[in-house]
């Protein structure tokens, strides 16, 4: 069990998610940094897709009733574990009773928390993410509160751990060279033109040439984003249809919106881009108040990008199995 | 008396492979550096462990960390931003003094020991074999 002993609000429990049910109108849900998660639950010997704690408020602290493997993955700010700093993007022993604390970052969004065996908590619909809109999911469907106790899996994998840790290079340093650094403070995130981009003629190319900021008016539903408003040439009346994360819709108001990973089933907004995938943990681990442009892009660079992902991902669960295995027998 | 390094592990593997050719169980080599012990397994394989002992300095003890395994020697985590760490500095044991990386992943380098970390043994980046002194670290006398 680990024991939930501070905890800000819209905490929850996240892994992959929960697609293929869009149709009967259930958001796929899962982490706003799928990345960092697929990271973590390898670190620590998991499935990748096992559920972690998703933190985008902070501070959070849980304390650890058992020997456990954790890693705390996906935002820059440093773990500490009984007062003691540890880094992040590394798994760890805990003993009985340690109390693992997570600060506010200095400039990225969002924390995960893995554990060997990860949290045991009933599948619902092939998923563990919570689903706050529905309520449903995760931790009971709701956020995370203080006092709450949540169960870990079976893990054993544990014996495998190297004594003083083990960490990884994280995907924003390994992958730096498909991940375009942020180009005087905008963050460059790369979208392909949507079904209705071309309703917007001029103020379609203002869509990419400025730069928008993250309004506090973002969740894990969508992102809005302030800026200099864009409209159509003529206003369209669309009948809803389906919407996935990473869909920029336009509203009325003429600020866009971006769907998130609680992104909504369907919708009637014209849609003038779409985020590709890979770019989405980025925009994940953005800020409210962060500045973002938006690149064009191509299919066959999304899937360029995708494949070093991918690359990366496997070199990060083959080299650790053999570094823990090598190790292991030098003992 | 000759300067073979029995922590090069191509020496180790020579080693082991002319013991197992020769049908011998293992080896136990005492230096003032340090001990090597390879032991030939039944069924194949060997288990080699290899502890430095502390050498002694006139006027000051310092300890070695070694690296746990080959790999790349990192002296900082990649993703930090911090400025250099400069040297020399205090450690307390449990901090990490270092990493050794192989692909993406980074082995954590811990002091062991408290005391000054005066020096590097190996270059950053240069690939170290296992065992290899990576940093020495003064004890407090």
């Amino acid at each position: 069990m680990i024991e939930i002993v501070e905890t800000g609000p819209f905490n929850t429990v996240q892994d992959l998610g929960r697609p293929g049910y869009r149709d009967i109108g259930v958001s796929a849900s899962g982490a706003m940094d799928p990345l960092a998660v697929r990271i973590g639950n390898i670190l620590v010997g998991n499935d990748e897709n096992a559920a972690a704690i998703e933190v985008q408020t902070f501070p959070l602290s849980l304390r650890f009733e058992r020997r456990i493997v954790f890693a705390v993955t996906g935002a820059d700010g440093n773990p500490h574990l009984d007062g003691t700093e540890l880094i992040s993007w590394c798994a760890y022993i805990a003993e009985p009773g340690q109390v693992l604390e997570l600060k506010q970052p200095p400039r990225l969004a969002r924390s995960y928390i893995s554990v060997g065996g990860g949290l045991d908590i009933p599948v619902v619909m092939g998923s563990r993410s919570t689903s706050l809109r529905g309520s449903f999911g995760g931790n009971s469907g709701r956020s995370l509160a203080k006092g709450d106790r949540i169960a870990i899996g079976e893990d054993a994998e544990i014996v495998m751990l190297p004594a003083p840790g083990l960490a990884v290079v994280a995907p924003a340093v390994a992958l730096r060279k498909v991940f375009p650094a942020p180009v005087d403070g905008a963050l460059p995130i790369r979208a392909l033109p949507a079904g209705e981009h071309d309703l917007f003629a001029g103020d379609g190319e203002a869509f990419w040439r400025q730069t928008w900021r993250i309004s506090s008016r973002s969740d894990r539903t969508g992102y809005r984003l302030s800026g200099e408003p864009i409209k159509p040439t003529a206003s369209v009346e669309m009948r809803s249809h389906g919407v996935v994360p990473g869909v920029i819709q336009v509203p009325p108001g003429g600020e866009p919106i971006v769907q998130m990973s609680d992104a909504n089933t369907a919708g009637g907004y014209p849609k003038i881009a779409g985020v590709i995938e890979c770019d989405l943990w980025r925009l994940g681990q953005a800020r409210i108040g962060a500045r973002l442009r938006f690149v064009r892009s191509t299919h066959s660079e999304a899937r360029a990008v995708e494949q070093a992902v991918a690359r990366y991902v496997d070199d990060v669960r083959q080299t650790s199995r053999m570094v823990k295995r090598a190790l292991k027998a030098m003992k | 008396m000759s300067s073979i390094d029995f922590s090069d592990p191509a020496t180790i593997a020579f080693l082991t492979d002319a013991l197992t050719a020769a049908g011998v169980d293992g080896l136990e080599i005492s230096r003032p550096g340090g001990q090597l012990r390879i032991v030939v397994a039944g069924n194949g394989g060997a288990r080699i462990s290899s502890a430095e002992a502390t050498p002694h300095a006139p006027g000051s003890a310092s300890a070695v960390v070694k690296a746990p395994m080959a790999g790349r020697f990192c002296v900082e985590h990649p993703a930090a931003s911090a400025e250099p760490q400069n040297l020399p500095r205090s450690v307390s044991d449990a901090d990490i003094v270092g990493f050794v990386g192989v692909g993406h992943i980074l082995l954590p380098l811990r002091a062991g020991r408290s005391g000054v970390l005066t020096r590097l043994l190996a270059e950053p980046g240069a690939l170290v074999g296992f065992g290899d002194p990576l940093v020495e670290i003064e004890l407090p006398s």
